[in-house]
């Protein structure tokens, strides 16, 4: 992390928005193409996908998505007063997010999943991977390059989640109250990933951060899709 | 836009208590062995067809078991034959005409005794219909995907209230005598979930329908009154309880002179689920019917013969013959045998039909049989 970007905010060069934009877009072709390989995705992209892969995606998923706002505070506790627009929006965030998995959790049950099972879980290979990671760069003074992070994972909200939970509905036959979950995040991480973009063009981004952000968008995209990949392992 | 899950049948279940009772064994247990009530019996039971039945009884005509008790049987099979047990369940939905107790609902008391978890209940009373009633509950909490498993059963143990001792001394006619030789004891149970068993066939439901025409018919079958209209301050709960017995308010009753209208409303009912389309004609393969006698086979039959030329008697099924008439569990008593037996093949429709005498009310369902995902494309 560059701390030193934070020490001459009104005499930083901004970084050239429309290129950190193509890196990062660049990122998520690299991201789509991880995802083409995720087996329970390749399944329910061909329609095999079963009841028992739900049920196994969201167990894998919740034990990620309760780190996720306790990251996102820990980010917003390191961010110091001159970061003060993305400490605000990380708090924000933090608390826009944090009961996200007691949905996740109703849809486990309602597809018939136990709440005592799923609560005993365990995170999977790729999830410790991505709480390590996420947890030790939120650590550090000012975190900006986690913003790269919120571009993968509010981008795969935003982006795929409404389109899974459509897909499983229709591959099986699913009630609205069943993928609530990745339906809910359709909206509300569209709305994040707008919150993302006016920080990105907001000019307090120097070529510094954008070289972090791209980093831990590229990292971040790979521990994503191998939490995806090591279901129950 | 909301989407709902789709309902199937999984697992299947009946319980009937003791051995079959034929016909010359109905009096060692119910007693009305004198002469006048034997003649009664003989006509009654060469009109209903029905060749043999259960009865929680033993040989001399005590109880063996309770209506709970039985309810728990057949829904235990129903989860031995889908692999579950009963903590698997959140939501019990149970129809019976009378429970053990007056007090609390019978599904508390079936509950109790099953054990699991906790679990949504309902208790469907009133008669025939009520065991459909039920299923409709069951099927919509599915397809709202609040509950994704769901027991449904349907259980009489009417037999306690046939007994001789209820008939002596009161006036007993030809309305109290016809259920007497027709009603006996059993469960049916089934699980249903929102989605088709992984391994073997599953019936999806299409639909339930119920309806009821009380507000043109009276009173048929009825126990709790005098005569057919309740009257403020004498029923059952009104007066002595040694008064209500002595004026027969116990007895179940049914007034066998509108039995007739009750099979012209039932087609007139079939008539028009084909009209507005919820069954096609063309591609009905198997009814399975509740009547409480073969008389009235006959004439649903002719009735459903004018609008389905291509319906044979052999895809119609009703085992009144062997298993009696239980009520509120006979259609699932009959739909477990057919299913078990092997009359349905995947891509087969199915309607079920139970008509209600108590004050006119129809049930129905439309079922397909499917195929275990493994076996067929992505989406039934």
């Amino acid at each position: 992390m560059t701390t030193d970007t934070t020490t001459a905010s009104a005499e930083l060069q901004p970084a050239d928005v429309a290129t950190l934009f193509d890196r990062l877009a660049d990122v998520w072709v690299e991201l789509e193409r991880y995802l083409e390989r995720v087996p329970v995705l390749r399944r329910l992209d061909d329609g095999t996908v079963t009841i028992d892969d739900y049920r196994r995606l969201l167990f894998n998923l919740r034990q990620q998505v309760v780190d996720g706002s306790p990251w996102i505070s820990r980010a917003a506790s390191n961010f110091d007063i001159d970061h003060f627009e993305l400490r605000a929006a990380a708090i924000k965030h933090a608390e826009e997010e944090h009961r996200d998995y007691l949905m996740l959790e109703r849809d486990y049950v309602a597809i018939g999943g136990s709440l005592t099972d799923l609560r005993a879980g365990r995170k999977n290979i790729g999830s410790e991977a991505l709480s390590g990671y996420m947890f030790n760069y939120a650590d550090q003074p000012n975190p900006v390059g986690l913003l790269g992070a919120m571009f993968i994972i509010e981008g795969l909200g935003a982006k795929r989640a409404a389109g899974w939970a459509g897909r499983f509905q229709e591959v099986l036959g699913l009630a609205d109250s069943q993928v609530h979950f990745m339906q809910y995040h359709q909206e509300a991480d569209s709305e994040h990933t707008g919150d993302l973009e006016a920080i990105l063009t907001s000019g307090m981004i120097d070529d510094a951060a954008a070289d972090e952000i791209v980093r831990c968008a590229q990292v971040v995209a790979r521990l994503y899709a191998l939490q995806l990949e090591e279901l129950d392992h | 836009m909301g989407s709902t899950a789709t309902a199937y049948l999984t697992g299947f279940g009946r319980y009937l208590p003791g051995d079959p009772v034929d016909n010359d064994g109905i009096a060692a247990r119910l007693g009305g062995d004198d002469a006048v009530t034997e003649r009664i019996r003989r006509r009654i039971l060469d009109a209903n067809g029905i060749r043999q039945r259960h009865y929680a009884l033993d040989e001399h005509g005590e109880p063996t078991e309770l209506n709970e008790e039985l309810a728990v049987k057949a829904l235990r099979a129903a989860f031995d034959d889908r692999g579950i047990d009963a903590s698997d369940v959140r939501m019990l939905a149970c129809a019976t005409t009378m429970g053990d107790v007056l007090v609390p609902g019978f599904a508390s008391m079936v509950h109790g005794r099953l054990g699991g978890g906790p679990m949504q209940l309902l208790s469907a009373s009133g008669v025939c219909a009520s065991g459909l009633a039920a299923l409709d509950a069951a099927v919509s909490k599915v397809r709202l995907g609040d509950h994704p498993v769901v027991a449904v059963v349907g259980s009489e143990l009417s037999s306690r209230s046939l007994r001789q001792r209820r008939f002596d001394d009161i006036r007993a006619g030809m309305d109290s005598h016809f259920l007497r030789w027709m009603l006996s004891d059993g469960a049916g149970a089934v699980v249903v979930e929102f989605q088709p068993h992984p391994s073997k066939p599953s019936l999806r439901v299409d639909w339930v329908r119920q309806v009821s025409l009380a507000h043109e018919h009276d009173v048929c079958m009825r126990a709790g009154m005098d005569g057919i209209e309740p009257v403020v301050g004498n029923t059952w709960q009104d007066v002595g309880v040694a008064q209500a017995e002595a004026s027969g308010m116990f007895v179940l009753r049914q007034d066998v002179t509108v039995l007739d209208d009750l099979a012209e409303a039932g087609i007139r009912q079939f008539e028009e689920l084909v009209d507005i389309g919820l069954v096609d004609v063309h591609h009905l393969d198997h009814v399975v019917c509740h009547y409480s006698t073969n008389a009235f086979r006959d004439a649903a039959f002719d009735g459903l013969r004018r609008r389905i030329p291509s319906l044979d008697t052999d895809k119609w099924y009703s085992n009144l013959e062997t298993r009696g008439n239980t009520g509120s569990a006979s259609i699932f008593i009959a739909l477990e045998e057919a299913w078990r037996t092997g009359r349905f093949s995947p891509g087969e429709t199915i309607l079920l039909a139970v008509p209600e005498s108590g004050r006119f009310s129809f049930a129905f369902a439309h079922l397909t049989v499917v195929a275990p995902p493994d076996q067929q494309g992505a989406t039934t």
